[in-house]
């Protein structure tokens, strides 16, 4: 089968099987809003306090909602034994990641995309920001984070305690794809000039890059036996 | 690794005598420094410390790639080792640092690149063994680990360049290619510092690969016991 048409066909059945239970998306939704609500709780935010710390508390949000939604992302798949059937199946294991890795994605970006309009609303930010630059920052700052979770997702299916485990390897991993997604949206909620902000978009890009190719080569070697 | 495993011993008295005489150097022998003054002998085990702990993750990390190419107990048993024993070397430079840290800079810990590299390292470390313990099956442990490893490596020095671009205040490294910028005193007691160090480290990390060796031997007899015991 086409390296291609194997992405496409993981990514077809993740988002149908998501269509229909609408676990992920939701879970991850409604666990962002309460991190929300935590903040709201835990921090003084007026609005000027609010403004600047907001591109933070957007990613600990979203990184959380990662680490909530990607933690689970093999996890599905062991159910029916349908884990083994990938494994059987005749395909190359990195389309297998990458099939995976988009899903996860697609899933996360639905719920940010989801979740920012409420960011807005309960912190009452104000907004003149470019919302394609935006868009383009939460893309890539959510790949990165999707790249290693997939790959350590796919891991967790064989440890123990991995609901601890997962975030303790991911996160530290994932230092340098937070610190380009909080730079850059801080320079976009703030209305900087491109050139303050624009290196930590290439940046971004770069990390994404680098994490998808290590993963992509390392993926076989947790799938095997 | 054999011939290294019958001069452990060896190893370990030399490394306990060299740090002692490095002690003495360090304390006693070389003068003050000029501007922090008796606060910088701290730096003489605190940067031993702190390549060691680089040199202990390479060496887990050379390791794991062999393993992954070859696939042989040996090669997972020294990297297991080395994080073991680089764990502690890793948990003691962030130690010294923050005691040299607090008089230098007024702060016991400052948000800089190489102190954040340092952090993920230990916490990189921490996971590499916690992952181990929580894998049941021994190949598939040292197969994770080994993955872990590896992309902990490639992702270290990205680490360290982004938190750079983010923000630093570190005093620039004192070995750097543009010469010394070191007193020829300090620097010998410093040097004979690195190297018990490294003696300790090797002895460690061999001690610790033979008790993985051992633990190995062990389980496989009590395996073959039961499986005697069943039949």
């Amino acid at each position: 089968m086409n390296f291609f048409s194997v992405i496409g066909l993981i990514v077809w059945k993740d988002g149908l099987s998501e269509l229909r239970s609408r676990e992920n998306i939701s879970s991850m939704f409604f666990f962002a809003l309460l991190t929300i609500f935590i903040f709201n709780f835990s921090l003084p935010l007026d609005q000027r306090v609010a403004q600047t710390l907001a591109p933070g508390l957007i990613w600990i949000a979203f990184s959380f909602t990662g680490v909530i939604g990607l933690g689970r992302s093999f996890l599905a798949e062991r159910d029916n034994d349908c884990l083994e059937a990938l494994l059987n199946a005749p395909v190359p294991k990195g389309a297998l990641y990458l099939g995976k890795l988009l899903g996860n994605f697609l899933f996360m970006l639905t719920a940010e995309v989801l979740l920012f309009p409420l960011f807005i609303l309960f912190f009452n930010l104000e907004v003149n920001a470019n919302p394609g630059l935006l868009l383009l920052v939460f893309i890539l700052g959510t790949l990165g984070l999707a790249a290693l979770g997939t790959l350590f997702s796919a891991m967790m299916v064989q440890v123990r305690a991995r609901e601890v485990m997962f975030p303790i390897l991911m996160l530290p991993l994932a230092v340098p794809v937070l610190i380009a997604a909080v730079q850059a949206t801080a320079g976009i909620l703030q209305g900087s000039p491109w050139a303050q902000y624009g290196s930590w978009i290439s940046l971004l890009a770069v990390f994404d890059l680098i994490f998808i190719v290590i993963a992509f080569w390392t993926f076989e070697f947790i799938l095997e036996g | 690794m054999d011939l290294l495993q019958k001069w452990r011993n060896a190893i370990g008295m030399t490394a306990w005598g060299v740090l002692a005489a490095g002690l003495y150097l360090s304390l006693v022998w070389a003068p003050a420094d000029y501007y922090q003054g008796e606060v910088a002998r701290i730096m003489n085990l605190h940067v031993p410390l702190a390549k060691v702990s680089l040199l202990a993750y390479f060496v887990a990390f050379v390791a794991s790639l062999l393993y992954i190419w070859k696939r042989g107990a040996l090669a997972d048993n020294l990297a297991h080792a080395s994080v073991a024993t680089g764990i502690v070397f890793t948990l003691a430079a962030i130690l010294t640092g923050a005691i040299w840290g607090k008089p230098t800079w007024n702060v016991w810990w400052t948000w800089d690149a190489r102190l954040v590299s340092f952090a993920v390292l230990l916490l990189l470390m921490a996971g590499y063994l916690m992952l181990r313990s929580f894998v049941e099956e021994r190949e598939r442990a040292a197969r994770y680990a080994a993955v872990l490893a590896i992309i902990g490596f490639i992702d270290l020095p990205i680490i360290h360049l982004s938190v750079t671009w983010w923000r630093t205040l570190h005093q620039p490294a004192s070995f750097s290619a543009k010469g010394l910028s070191i007193a020829p005193d300090m620097l010998a007691a410093i040097l004979v510092m690195t190297v018990g160090m490294v003696l300790l480290y090797v002895y460690l990390t061999l001690l610790y690969c033979r008790k993985l060796a051992l633990a190995a031997q062990l389980a496989a007899k009590s395996e073959q016991r039961l499986r005697e015991a069943r039949l």
